[in-house]
């Protein structure tokens, strides 16, 4: 989960890092009571990257002025977002920028703290002045120390920027990151360092276990409005919006290999992959690997431009058999129903099932006319020819 | 790695009656599983003498090879420490979501202790016809000399089953798992592969995220001998979507956008002129030239 930059401060905050008064705007009246002495920035609150260049902050100088500036603020999409807040900021006039931030390597396995004195939209075409310390054993201030004298730093300066990278380690071990950033780290003139931008990326499997980073995550989760089944489901990915097949499997792996497949097939990708897990994964809610896929199915027929869905399991826990009659429920139920409303007609299924006791399973499938196959590559040629088909939803009962 | 089918396993976290199903299934195959710890749940179950702690059990029933690890993610670091700390070398983590810095700490322990880790969010080992060390799904494989090596759960068995309705039975099938930060990596397990006699050729199979695969190709064009088929997933998939799987964890500032890409990878296994499938069922005839060649 990525935060604000003003969540992000508030954190620097608390923990000691030097932040510039600054003062968080729901609404552009919030201004009248402004407690920071112009000239004020005035910096539109997404999470994407490129906010200045796209005209998302602006310096401003009385209280007419930022006004008219954060109402245009708050009406400029950037990258497709809208600012929910905005943040407004004392101006800081700094002498140099830095870059610092610490990830995880995925291959070294262990925390890595990156630095630059060419910060600020530099750093990315310098990449050869970033430098790298990888924190081999547990965390010790030396560590930061060797960043800054990597990044040249000598004296009050080596001193001041090691401190920061400490306590930006600090955050990063309390607060389960991925990533912690600040670029770029303005230094004045007298050597005072200042974080004018600060990125924080909470690492997705560990918010459960932070209550106060959790109620944030749902309240982030409360106010988008994408259409996605509810989490214990599954994994949902939208992926290609003029897509019409839609597919159901267990398993990340082999969702991509099942969406690469129909990709070549179709020259088109899928419009949605949903991944409802494995056995071996229980999620809290308890529901059941069969509930998953019944209400995964319930799901996705539900939305029009599907016109094809393809199953995709290999399994030994639950079996086959216990899934094969789960989905032979859902179409019988879904027939059912569908009685009433001749007009909504299901997309056409294809179940593709791999385990034992498959002549069983198909024997279930083939009782409500599903299409199902254990050859991977036959039920994906069988999926894009019935997505190709006129859409059975038109047809006149 | 120890992986005789005379192995002493262990079972951490038989709560939830999660990992139930699984015992059976290993018991089934033959692996000898000795005890399972659970806290609060000290007795029996199924035929297993079933411990409060780790230590107890290895008091009981002696040093134990390999744990397989079921508790839920939030518990796999204190689970895998009390392991480590009763002198268990061999670990594998089937959980899935184990937060990074979690991980973190546990590599620093296990690598000062020489340990294994494998996983988490791994289905674990399977020597077909021998041995099953977590949850693989056994009814994929069939004995025989091929090496499959991946990320993936289920991926895994699609790439086995077409193996074995080819006629290439495999030696070993291991998932290293899926999470952001695992243990044991590729090139330990393409060492292993060489090493091994059974093993006649090997079949890794990737996907996007991390760079283990093109770490993989390196060292596959330096070291492995015999001969290596690979195989990518995701090549379609959109970038920077991570699937539920969290090994995509960028990582990546300052290193280019082409990092972690499927296209990096096949250009990694292309420069190290190792044969790529397009797609699964394109593996046993890819697999079969390769053999022929040899």
């Amino acid at each position: 989960m990525d935060l604000l930059e003003y969540q992000a401060k508030e954190w620097f905050r608390e923990i000691g890092i030097p932040v510039l008064p600054s003062q968080r705007i729901d609404r552009p009246r919030d201004l009248k009571g402004l407690k920071i002495p112009y000239p004020v920035v005035l910096k539109s609150q997404v999470r994407t990257g490129g906010r200045g260049k796209a005209g998302g902050v602006k310096i401003v100088t009385n209280t007419i002025d930022a006004i008219a500036a954060a109402q245009a603020i708050f009406n400029l999409p950037i990258l497709g977002e809208f600012p929910e807040v905005l943040l407004a900021e004392a101006k800081y006039n700094s002498d140099r920028e830095f870059y610092l931030a610490i990830v995880i390597d995925a291959v070294a396995r262990r925390p890595l703290l990156l630095g630059s004195t060419q910060g600020g939209i530099d750093v990315e075409s310098n990449p050869e002045a970033l430098q790298q310390v990888v924190v081999e054993r547990d965390f010790s201030p030396f560590y930061a120390r060797r960043l800054a004298v990597k990044m040249g730093l000598q004296g009050e300066a080596l001193a001041s920027v090691s401190a920061i990278v400490e306590k930006m380690y600090g955050l990063f071990v309390q607060k389960d990151l991925d990533l912690i950033e600040i670029n770029p780290l303005g230094v004045s003139s007298t050597g005072e360092l200042m974080a004018l931008d600060g990125k924080v990326t909470v690492n997705d499997q560990a918010i459960a276990r932070h209550p106060d980073i959790l109620a944030m995550a749902e309240k982030n989760a409360s106010r988008s409005n994408g259409r996605s089944p509810l989490a214990q489901v599954g994994k949902w990915n939208e992926v290609d919006k003029s897509g019409n097949i839609a597919v159901l499997g267990n398993g990340a792996g082999l969702l991509m290999a099942t969406l690469d497949l129909i990709a070549e097939a179709s020259h088109k990708n899928p419009a949605v992959c949903l991944n409802v897990g494995h056995g071996r994964i229980v999620a809290d809610a308890g529901l059941s690997f069969c509930d998953r896929v019944v209400q995964g199915l319930e799901f996705i027929t539900q939305d029009k431009s599907i016109h094809a869905i393809l199953v995709n399991i290999l399994c030994s826990v639950p079996t086959t058999v216990e899934v094969a009659e789960a989905i032979a429920n859902f179409v019988q139920h879904e027939s059912k129903t569908h009685k009433t409303r001749t007009h909504l007609q299901h997309p056409r299924l294809v179940v593709r099932l791999a385990g034992t006791d498959l002549d069983t399973a198909k024997a279930q499938l083939d009782a409500v006319q599903v299409v199902s196959s254990e050859n991977l590559d036959e039920a994906i040629a069988q999926v894009v020819r019935f997505a190709k088909s006129p859409s059975p939803r038109r047809s006149s009962e | 790695m120890k992986l005789k089918p005379d192995s002493k396993v262990l079972i951490q976290g038989m709560a939830a009656s999660l990992s139930s199903p699984y015992i059976t299934r290993m018991q089934a195959y033959g692996t000898q599983i000795v005890a399972a710890v659970s806290p609060g749940e000290g007795g029996s179950s199924n035929n297993l003498p079933v411990f409060d702690l780790v230590e107890q059990a290895v008091a009981e029933v002696g040093a134990i090879d390999t744990t397989i690890i079921f508790v839920p993610p939030y518990q796999a670091l204190d689970a895998a420490q009390e392991a480590i700390a009763s002198g268990i070398k061999q670990i594998i983590i089937t959980s899935a979501g184990v937060p990074p810095l979690d991980m973190v700490r546990l590599l620093r322990k296990a690598e000062a202790n020489e340990t294994i880790i494998l996983g988490p969010n791994s289905p674990g080992i399977i020597i077909p016809g021998k041995l099953l060390l977590g949850t693989h799904a056994s009814e994929f494989y069939t004995p025989g000399a091929i090496g499959l090596v991946s990320r993936s759960t289920t991926l895994t068995y699609e790439i086995a089953l077409e193996l074995t309705k080819a006629g290439l039975g495999q030696s070993i099938g291991v998932s290293i798992g899926s999470d952001a930060i695992i243990g044991s990596s590729f090139l330990q397990w393409l060492q292993i592969l060489d090493e091994d006699e059974t093993t006649e050729a090997i079949v890794l199979v990737g996907e996007p995220g991390g760079n283990s695969e093109e770490a993989a190709a390196r060292y596959i064009a330096e070291a492995i001998d015999k001969p290596v088929i690979a195989y990518i997933a995701g090549c379609h998939a959109p970038a920077g979507k991570h699937w539920g799987h969290t090994g995509t964890l960028a990582a990546v500032v300052g290193r280019g956008d082409n990092v972690g890409t499927a296209k990096s990878k096949l250009e990694a296994f292309k420069a190290a002129k190792v044969p790529i499938a397009e797609r699964p069922s394109q593996i046993p005839e890819l697999v079969k030239k390769a053999l022929k060649r040899k």
